[in-house]
């Protein structure tokens, strides 16, 4: 029998080695709703479950991802740099220093989308996958050169959504678009406001998954922790009282391994104590 | 009917939002879906000339394509006049 090294073989995605990290794309199509936030958490919650991590900031000229995670001040290198090889993927990637085996490579901000090609992307998915488990690309708004560039290097796509018609219209234009390039994408409904669920002034998530028609993979309810935490730079998952960060953990969770995690409906407190109230056999 | 008249003396305050925004949802993701690019149509025009060509002299600059969209469908309205037809089957062309 002849041995197959790797590196001989030709790297196309059906040729990747198994032990290879997973890249996953976070995209949305529009702008504001919860992209980079979503990318922080999940990319911190899989790297508490002992996962090394990094988080690549796609929004070239445009970068939050490193504010957000509040690692703003230790930049040295981005991504173009490393893509384009004019710097290892170690001095590149920042390590965050609260949470064990997280890194964050940021965005370029002087450089204009265009400087990046698929092509190259392709290229260095198979560098990246090598050092990490898991990669997060945090792709930027619109389906242009930015988003092109990020769903070239990646397997798998997390679509993000927030109840709103505009939101779903842009994320069913982006489902159609990553369908294109054989990705079945999943899908996270952000920022649900309970209180008008229940009064029927909001989409509900079966209503957004309806239209949809893709997998959900999770529920994240609005919550004032992530403004108070994209001020301090802290990560959303270490706040033990924000319930979005309790929903980007089990969203981890879910793409971790635990498929089979329950998904929360996110629920007013009004409907909380209700149901509490008729669980200890108060009321009807 | 009594129902409604019920909601407005007892000032009820829910509103249904929800549901409009569903369906108008559904609705702007039918006609995303039915729209064409300029690019395709055009792709589209050269490929039919093309075909139509082997079969029938066609006068070219007549050649019209055009999609018509009314409230419950949409329709693909290709018209051209024909010069003449070819007799031979260019399918056997080359035999």
């Amino acid at each position: 029998m002849i041995p197959l090294t790797p590196h001989l073989l030709p790297l196309t995605p059906y040729t990747r080695c198994i032990l290879d990290g997973r890249i996953i794309v976070i995209t949305s199509g529009k702008g504001g709703v919860g992209k980079t936030t979503a990318t922080a958490s999940i990319g911190a919650a899989l790297a508490m479950e002992g996962k090394r991590v990094v988080v690549i900031d796609m929004d070239i000229g445009l970068r939050n991802l490193d504010v957000v995670m509040g690692l703003e001040n230790r930049i040295i290198y981005n991504v173009v740099d490393a893509v384009k090889g004019k710097c290892k993927i170690k001095q590149a990637a920042i390590k965050d220093r609260r949470i064990e085996n997280l890194y964050l490579i940021p965005a370029s901000q002087s450089d204009n989308k265009n400087v990046l090609s698929p092509e190259e992307m392709v290229g260095f998915r198979e560098i990246i996958s090598k050092e990490f488990d898991y990669v997060l690309m945090d792709c930027p708004a619109g389906i242009e050169r930015g988003f092109e560039n990020s769903v070239a290097a990646a397997d798998e796509a997390i679509v993000i959504c927030a109840p709103e018609v505009s939101s779903v219209r842009d994320a069913d234009r982006v489902i159609g678009l990553l369908y294109a390039r054989s990705i079945t994408p999943k899908l996270v409904v952000n920022r649900i406001v309970p209180e008008m669920v229940e009064r029927g002034d909001m989409l509900n998530h079966s209503d957004v998954v309806d239209v949809l028609s893709i997998e959900l993979i999770g529920l994240v309810p609005m919550d004032d922790q992530v403004v108070v935490c994209t001020n301090t730079g802290m990560p959303l998952v270490l706040q033990k009282k924000s319930l979005a960060g309790e929903a980007f953990r089990r969203i981890a969770l879910r793409i971790n391994g635990m498929a089979d995690l329950p998904i929360e409906v996110p629920q007013s407190q009004s409907r909380f104590w209700k149901k509490l109230g008729t669980r200890l056999g108060l009321g009807k | 009917m009594f129902n409604d008249f019920l909601k407005k003396v007892m000032g009820s305050n829910k509103s249904d939002s929800r549901e409009v925004a569903k369906k108008r949802l559904k609705f702007a993701l039918i006609y995303d879906k039915l729209e064409v690019s300029d690019d395709i149509l055009n792709a589209l025009h050269r490929d039919i000339v093309e075909v139509i060509s082997r079969y029938f002299e066609i006068d070219h600059d007549a050649f019209k394509l055009d999609i018509r969209r009314s409230d419950d469908f949409s329709a693909l309205i290709v018209n051209t006049p024909i010069l003449s037809a070819k007799h031979k089957d260019p399918r056997h062309s080359d035999l």
